[in-house]
């Protein structure tokens, strides 16, 4: 897999989407909880505003160094005994794990649940180097065994019920019991831990790493994570390159505020932060250990009016805030990263091309700008796109462009504005039924399709507001 | 107080009732009322779609026609966050930068205008009817306006007042998106008329004509009794 | 050890960012707000135990509340609630101080296995914790405002403890309470400042495993321990 799924159109995706009663159902009362549960989590505080500027602050700072703190980082891995490696692209990424595996002589690699590895395809690149890996979070389970791409970032397999679950654990797994959460979980724990003891590779992501010290930190719920980088001899983590802090007193804070986003609770079951190889003397934990730092187009963005972009979490707080996203579903954008922070970061990271239609396809609500934690204004950034496909890479409809050309020159010219006030309602006349419109002509039948357009006020305010001047000084 | 109405194209054009109202209301509570008739629209439709080049057309009209008013005053909460985006927009050029801050700076949104400028929260009204209100998202999440309207539909006589379930989601308008996406916007304003359906109201209220035309005409569509009505209308009602 | 294409690398980054590199004197600003210091501000140590309870029942984990006296007796009882066959604790300094390590010596007198991790056996702490019932270990800092205990794993103290057994219990000195995370990251940030090596692994933990990948369906103990208790102890 890489950042694109599918290669359906955008339309199909989204009719697709639409017709599936289950996944929106699914997704709409998580959507419900997990808005619940962020409001919930940030009313306790009671200066969640401060938390987010905090965030913001941090982030951005963050940014504007990110050269300093990435050196920093690299220096503190590398003296706990770990290696550091900078892919610019996924293929040196994945070129490079492949050939740590492949020194290893490593048979089975255990993941814990990571979004850059979807992104730079890594899977399947270690499976045609002949890897076994297997996907330890319940979720990303679930979809490895049914080869279906993640719909969430967070709750990965949102789109899934559980019959579908329990028939994928009965065709891949020989699974036969019902179809109960805990009797599925318990499946899985089981199965699992089988692969937990035997792999000789544990692969991560990383939530935050912290420049000071070289740690980096996993925030899970599952305990999959700590099995990974417990277990297994070696471990390589793989980052974006903007997933770090500078110190561990900001990493208290963007956790803080990742757990309260991404789920409403105040940590999640485990915060782990890990440093370099074992210590002397200690079992657990790896002998070799491997930081992973991906470019893979982020660098692109800096230094451009979508830095900000960069200052993303990964909580998914505009997902789960994104009424778009709620009706049809995150399949629908074509790309790993979906909902709001997807239709920004797609674009950013893999071009135009195939997702130009994502930045149009929001209502510029800014619930997901309300919703973001460390406070991007992605609805902002989504206009900002479309400046780009229209202007940029000319790619608007030419019916669009020239609708916009009469736009121009009616808003600039009161007189040509007057007269369309005048002649809107004798316009629309052979159309207008009852004061209302139900099959509108030309650019206003997507408009009518879907709902009645008023029939114009017989007379415009302003013609109104003439005649009452003229009685006032009559 | 010296206030120059912003009718808004969708009020001018559309829904002149609403645009009678903002007048009457603001003479009402002593405001002394002009109407610059150099005004166009705000500029919203092709800027949010991405044209900016269109926009600016639009935008400079309305800060010529603004000029020298006291107090600019409009009854939709996402026309008037437009004109809040000005300053943004004109950055850096030396012709407008300055007109557009200015512009920014005196002007309001109707309810934000008679409870935050002037201080009153209740303009006298009486309205028999059980009555929901939609709070639009520019006004609420842009324009930062969320109190205003209800401190003022409280205190109409009459009036009963029932919660929108959800009511901070978005009803799918989205200007342009509305076209552009019908099929996903149609999606968005069927869950909002369900809701406004479920409140068992008679009137729909709200202080976006945009939307609530989306609204409006899925309601009726649908067969749906439920009137909409623009809180001016509400406010000016005897 | 080894840093590969790094120069190319934070090069390009720092000329998108218009400007050359920074590889010194980077300082980090004071933030405008510190929100993070408020939480429970002035509060005592009997309120943050206070917190602390409360939170557990938000995390599906008991609350135990005890003297070191009476330790032995709270611990025996949670651990024939679970059912403990297999006993596998940490290596700590604190055992003795809590007098465990004779209770744990009588524990195996009455038939119980217990393993208390010894790291000389290497792999063999892990076999064991993988089917043991119980993992037990002291909590290095208490986050009351999360509900979570702080461990700072070490030779002594394996990362399997708190995670391979079917439950897990933490012993919580009441001395280790503080508000929330915000008070442990500052030590540690402040030790690392002086030199400190910081630990392999600092593990947050929050009460026992759970999912909610199944239709969000909140399910309880997955890949971790599935039962956990925590037993705060008045200090000795």
């Amino acid at each position: 897999m890489s950042i694109r799924i599918g290669t359906n159109s955008f339309e199909h995706r989204v009719q697709e989407g639409i017709k599936n009663d289950f996944m929106r159902g699914a997704v709409s009362s998580a959507q419900g909880r997990f808005r619940s549960g962020r409001l919930k989590a940030a009313e306790e505080l009671g200066n969640w505003e401060d938390w987010r500027t905090l965030g913001e602050e941090i982030r951005n700072h963050t940014m504007e160094n990110l050269d300093f703190y990435l050196q920093q980082l690299s220096d503190q891995v590398s003296k706990r005994g770990g290696n550091v490696f900078f892919a610019e692209t996924a293929e040196e990424a994945n070129d490079y794990i492949q050939n740590v595996i492949k020194k290893k002589n490593g048979k089975k690699v255990v993941k814990s649940k990571s979004m850059v590895t979807e992104e730079i395809g890594l899977n399947e690149a270690l499976e045609e180097a002949g890897s076994e890996v297997v996907e330890t979070d319940l979720g990303e389970w679930i979809l490895q065994l049914d080869e279906d791409p993640p719909s969430h970032i967070v709750t990965p397999a949102l789109h899934k019920n559980k019959e579908q679950i329990r028939e994928t654990f009965a065709a891949k797994k020989g699974y036969d019991k019902t179809d109960k959460p805990e009797e599925l979980a318990l499946f899985a724990r089981e199965q699992l831990r089988k692969d937990f003891l035997s792999a000789d590779i544990g692969i991560t992501g990383c939530n935050f790493a912290v420049a000071e010290s070289g740690a980096v930190t996993l925030v899970t719920n599952e305990g999959n994570a700590r099995l990974v980088t417990s277990l297994p001899d070696t471990q390589i983590s793989v980052m974006g390159m903007e997933r770090l802090v500078p110190t561990w007193e900001d990493l208290e804070v963007l956790v803080s505020l990742l757990t309260r986003s991404a789920v409403g609770q105040k940590l999640t079951s485990y915060v782990t932060s890990l440093t370099g190889t074992r210590l002397e003397g200690e079992v657990d934990g790896p002998e070799e250990f491997h930081l992973v730092i991906v470019d893979n187009g982020r660098s692109k963005i800096l230094g451009t009016e979508f830095q900000s972009a960069l200052h993303c979490i990964r909580c998914a707080a505009c997902i789960n805030a994104c009424p778009v996203y709620r009706h049809v579903g995150g399949h629908s954008y074509g790309s790993i990263y979906p909902g709001p922070i997807g239709a920004v970061l797609t674009p950013l990271l893999d071009g135009y091309d195939d997702h130009k239609e994502l930045p149009y396809a929001s209502t510029l609500c800014a619930a997901c700008t309300e919703a973001c934690p460390v406070k991007i204004p992605l609805h902002e950034h989504l206009i900002r796109h479309r400046q780009i496909i229209v202007e940029r890479e000319n790619k608007a409809p030419k019916a669009e462009k020239l609708a916009m050309k009469g736009f121009a020159k009616w808003g600039s010219s009161p007189a040509a504005y007057k007269m369309s006030t005048k002649m809107a309602r004798t316009a629309l006349k052979p159309w207008t039924k009852e004061e209302k419109i139900e099959n509108g002509p030309g650019p206003m039948k997507a408009w009518t399709d879907v709902r009645d357009f008023p029939a114009p006020s017989k007379q415009s305010f302003r013609s109104w507001y003439k005649t009452r001047k003229k009685g006032d000084e009559a | 107080m010296k206030v120059s109405l912003f009718i808004t194209c969708l009020c001018d054009i559309m829904s002149s009732d609403v645009g009678k109202d903002t007048v009457e209301i603001l003479e009402k509570v002593g405001c002394e009322v002009d109407f610059p008739e150099l005004q166009t629209c705000c500029g919203q439709p092709a800027y949010n779609s991405g044209y900016l080049k269109e926009s600016k057309g639009s935008m400079k009209q309305m800060l010529r026609a603004f000029k020298d008013s006291e107090y600019v005053v409009g009854p939709s909460g996402s026309c008037v966050a437009m004109l809040h985006e000005y300053p943004h927009i004109f950055k850096g050029d030396p012709n407008w930068e300055e007109a557009a801050k200015d512009l920014a700076d005196k002007s309001y949104e109707l309810t934000q205008f008679l409870v935050d400028v002037m201080g009153i929260t209740d303009v006298g009204s009486n309205f028999e009817g059980r009555v929901t209100y939609h709070p639009s998202c520019h006004m609420t999440r842009l324009l930062g306006v969320k109190d205003a309207p209800m401190t003022l539909l409280e205190n109409v006589k009459g009036l009963e007042f029932v919660e929108l379930p959800v009511k901070e989601d978005c009803c799918g308008f989205g200007g342009t998106f509305s076209v552009k996406n019908p099929v996903i916007s149609e999606q968005m304003v069927e869950e909002k008329t369900e809701h406004v359906t479920e409140t068992g109201a008679e009137y729909l209220v709200g202080g976006d004509m945009g939307c609530l035309m989306n609204i409006g005409g899925r309601l009726t569509r649908n067969g749906k009794p439920v009137k909409v009505l623009h809180i001016a209308n509400i406010l000016n009602y005897q | 050890m080894s840093i590969q294409n790094r120069e190319a690398f934070l090069n390009k980054l720092a000329e998108n960012l218009g400007r050359s590199r920074r590889t010194e004197g980077v300082e980090r600003p004071k933030w405008s707000v510190s929100p993070q210091w408020e939480v429970f501000k002035g509060a005592t140590q009997d309120e943050l135990v206070d917190v602390l309870e409360e939170q557990c029942k938000a995390i599906h984990t008991d609350f135990q509340k005890t003297s070191t006296a009476d330790l032995e007796n709270v611990l025996r009882e949670t651990i024939e609630r679970y059912e403990g066959n297999a006993i596998i604790a940490a290596d700590d300094e604190r055992n003795a101080e809590y007098q465990l390590d004779t209770y744990y010596q009588q524990l195996e007198a009455e038939g119980v296995e217990v393993h208390i991790w010894d790291a000389e056996k290497g792999k063999e702490n892990q076999v064991f914790a993988e089917r043991a019932d119980v993992g037990i270990t002291f909590s290095d800092a208490t986050l009351a405002e999360s509900g979570t205990v702080t461990l700072f794993n070490n030779k002594g103290n394996g990362r399997s403890i708190s995670l391979l057994p079917k439950t897990y219990i933490a012993i919580i000195p009441k001395s280790t309470i503080v508000p929330r995370i915000t008070q442990a990251a500052r030590h540690i940030h402040e030790a690392n400042q002086q030199g400190h090596e910081v630990s392999s692994c600092v593990s947050f933990i929050t009460g026992p495993s759970n999912s909610a990948d199944i239709e969000m369906n909140l399910i309880v103990g997955v890949h971790g321990p599935t039962k956990v208790t925590y037993i705060v102890v008045e200090d000795k």
